[in-house]
């Protein structure tokens, strides 16, 4: 394995419902490994497991064989306690709902993850707001999050996964609720990042997500079995 | 502004006037220690018996001077006389205590 | 270990609070009427028992009444030379008292005769008391002075069961902050009170027993009764625990009064502790997923608990504290003194017990904080990848 392997997974399997009659087997032995720094999308038909295999990576949810390990930390069999610290610490997620929450202005939604540290809030609020700001979005900082376009919405959500400075930044089916154009500036800030040094993982099945030339590696998979591990570039 | 500060201080201010109002009546209730003098003074001249506080009828006027020839009353201790004191006994007060001390025993 | 931590946790509860603003402030209104009735009973039943221990603390230790055909009978004086003679009995003296039923104002009054003097300083009486053996003079209660528009010096007239008007002087009246006791009394001397309920000689209306040492107050009782079959002694202590069950039923009663409004948070916090609305659950889910320990999930949940229950007492036992105190109990008077041609007019002293603040304070905030964490547990400990499924 290189030295600077991120992300490395062995023969991680989820079973959902295991035992009962609506088992699903939604991830079957996967390994592979993701470079710190790579540009990476995991790809393939609906329902081939793609979001369960980011959420492994993510720490959201633990596997039921195999392990996964993140920056040198074997997550599979960490207490809840140090899951949360590596989800706070390493990651960024961007969900295909986005999932911002209703009743919060867009600044207030951004700062969400850092609530529970030890910065104050006005250090986190200007951090929230410097990060809008790079992404174009500081007139909608006092709005509230209900009324914002999806690509609004979604740049919400891409600084709410920043605030933290994380390492690894990943985003389920991020251009699904975006049109060609907000698909491509999506592409373009996460070029961005990739840029700045973040490794990137993106589950999608958008020909303009894993055509994108920055792609540097296709994860290709069926029925939650991998099928293709592809290094480009 | 930092909304857990309003908060605590919100708290606390609540807390500051209601522990000023137990304050307020414990200062209250010692500027009218000469009152509460008074009155016992009257209760023990006239030898009363009983607070007069309820007038509705002759036999609720002396709770504890029991008024057997009046309606509805059956026993010293009957607290009531309608329509408890018709439905239950009269409970036993000799077992239960007070929550104030009445003086020594 | 910092503060900030835990701060922060609060300012975000609190704003997640204010996304349900309208839902929240219905959850403290309901939760703070709740509490400002409890509390009001509770202040108010605490001062009245006091006060009415204190002022009763001085009443006769013993007093013996006589019975006829299991009823109460006037007694004859010269028993209490054969309760005098009963070891521990300091000296018996003859009471002499009685209602009266005033039929233009359809009230009772209490008719009473002095037992001695009042001194000189006692401020709660204007004019003075007439003396046992004086005549046509009394002095009254507040009451009977303003339904019958009397002042000092002015004539009360009393019908004697012959049919005859009898004048009374009046010497004194008894002031405002006395009502609780005085409101409806008629005080006139010995032979007055004899002459006015046409009693025989020789014969009162029951008799006041002293008692040299007060712990022996129940042995002399039995001893009267033993004495004296038909005789009914009434202990001090009767007295007072009889007014202890009597405020305490009447707020019973107040209570079910309201019992509408303790149902209705009853089903509120039922409501509460039985499940997390879908909103609630998501926004748990989406917190976890973004970082949040289930650790602070909780005290994001116990945070909640507090504000609200904090809220809601602290508006409900001040509230309580100005209705009782301020406003006199004004919602739950007629309850408390049943219904009557006449109210006395009393201010109550502010007796306050801390301890059964206290009580209140942690009744209601405690289980209100465990029944916020308890359902949100279950949420707290799931795995957040649901919520990356959306
Ligand atoms: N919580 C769950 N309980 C039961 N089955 C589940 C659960 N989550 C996912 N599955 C199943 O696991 C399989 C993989 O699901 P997953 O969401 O990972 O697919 P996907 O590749 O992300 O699909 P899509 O492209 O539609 O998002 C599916 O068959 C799905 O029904
Ligand atoms: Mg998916």
């Amino acid at each position: 394995m290189p030295a600077d392997t991120i992300i490395s997974t062995s023969g991680v399997t989820k079973y959902f419902n295991r035992g009962r009659p609506n088992e699903v087997l939604a991830v079957n032995g996967v390994t592979f490994a993701i470079r710190k720094g790579d540009f990476s999308v995991l790809k393939g038909p609906s329902g081939s497991g793609k979001t369960t295999l980011l959420s492994l990576i993510g720490c959201m949810t633990r596997p039921t064989a195999g392990s996964v390990v993140v920056a040198g930390r074997d997550a599979s069999h960490l207490p809840e306690r140090f899951l949360a610290e590596i989800r706070r610490k390493t990651f960024g997620f961007i969900f295909q709902q986005f999932h911002l929450i209703p009743g919060m202005s867009v600044l207030q939604n951004v700062m969400i993850p850092l609530y529970p540290t030890d910065s104050t809030l006005p250090d986190l609020k200007r951090r929230a707001a410097a990060l809008l700001d790079s992404l174009d979005m500081s007139k909608r900082a006092a709005f509230p999050v209900q009324g914002l376009s999806g690509g609004e919405q979604q740049r919400t959500a891409i600084a709410r996964a920043l605030i933290n400075d994380p390492d690894i930044i990943l985003a389920d089916e991020p251009t699904a609720h975006l049109d060609t154009a907000l698909s491509k500036d999506f592409m373009e800030i996460m070029k961005g990042f990739r840029d700045k040094g973040k490794t990137i993982v993106i589950a999608s099945h958008d020909p303009l997500v894993f055509e994108d030339p920055a792609v540097g590696l296709i994860v290709g998979m069926r029925d939650g079995s991998l099928t293709e591990l592809k290094r480009r570039g | 502004m930092n909304r857990a500060f309003v908060f605590l201080a919100g708290a606390g201010l609540c807390l500051l006037a209601l522990t000023g109002l137990l304050f307020r009546s414990a200062a209250t209730v010692r500027q009218q220690g000469n009152t509460v003098r008074d009155m016992t003074e009257i209760a023990a001249c006239l030898r009363l018996t009983d607070i007069s506080f309820s007038h509705d009828a002759r036999y609720t006027r002396h709770p504890s001077q029991a008024d057997l020839f009046s309606a509805f009353q059956d026993h010293p201790g009957s607290i009531e006389h309608f329509p408890s004191g018709s439905v239950s006994a009269p409970p036993d007060f000799s077992g239960i205590g007070t929550a104030i001390s009445a003086g020594k025993r | 270990m910092s503060l900030t931590k835990h701060i922060n946790i609060l300012d975000y509860t609190l704003l997640s609070l204010l996304r349900r603003k309208f839902r929240n402030a219905g959850i403290i209104l309901v939760f703070s009427l709740v509490i400002c009735i409890t509390g009001s009973v509770l202040l108010l039943t605490y001062a009245f028992k006091r006060e009415a221990v204190l002022v009763l603390g001085n009443v006769p230790e013993l007093i013996v009444q006589k019975m006829t055909a299991g009823r109460h009978e006037l007694i004859p004086v010269s028993l209490g030379e054969e309760i005098s003679r009963i070891p521990g009995v300091s000296g018996v003296e003859p009471r002499y008292w009685g209602y009266y039923f005033d039929s233009f104002t359809k009230a009772n009054y209490t008719v009473v005769t002095p037992g001695g003097r009042l001194s000189e300083g006692n401020k709660l009486l204007q004019g003075r008391l007439p003396s046992a053996e004086e005549k046509g003079v009394a002095a009254i209660g507040g009451g009977i002075a303003r339904t019958r528009f009397l002042g000092i010096d002015d004539d009360l007239a009393l019908f004697s069961p012959d049919g005859k008007l009898r004048n009374f002087r009046v010497v004194g009246i008894f002031q405002a902050p006395s009502e609780l006791l005085t409101f409806d009394l008629i005080v006139i001397g010995k032979g007055d009170l004899q002459e006015l309920f046409s009693l025989p000689p020789g014969i009162a209306t029951d008799l006041v027993v002293g008692v040299r040492n007060e712990t022996e107050a129940p042995v002399i009782a039995r001893k009267i009764r033993e004495r004296i079959p038909d005789s009914r002694p009434i202990l001090r202590r009767e007295i007072i625990r009889t007014y202890d069950a009597v405020f305490s039923w009447r707020s019973g009663l107040i209570l079910t009064l309201f019992a509408g409004a303790l149902a209705a948070f009853a089903i509120l916090a039922w409501d509460k502790a039985t499940g997390l609305s879908a909103d609630e659950r998501r926004e748990i889910g989406i917190l976890k997923a973004l970082g949040w320990e289930t650790s602070d999930i909780l005290e994001m949940k116990f945070w909640e608990g507090v504000a609200i229950s904090l809220t809601s007492f602290f508006l409900g036992i001040l509230a309580a504290y100005a209705h009782i105190f301020f406003f006199d109990a004004a919602l739950f008077a007629p309850a408390l003194k049943g219904w009557s041609v006449i109210y006395p007019r009393f201010h109550l002293v502010p007796f306050i017990d801390p301890y059964q603040i206290a009580t209140l304070l942690s009744l209601t905030v405690i289980p209100y904080i465990a029944s916020t964490i308890i359902p949100s547990w279950k949420a707290a400990v799931t795995d957040p990848d649901e919520v990356v499924r959306g």
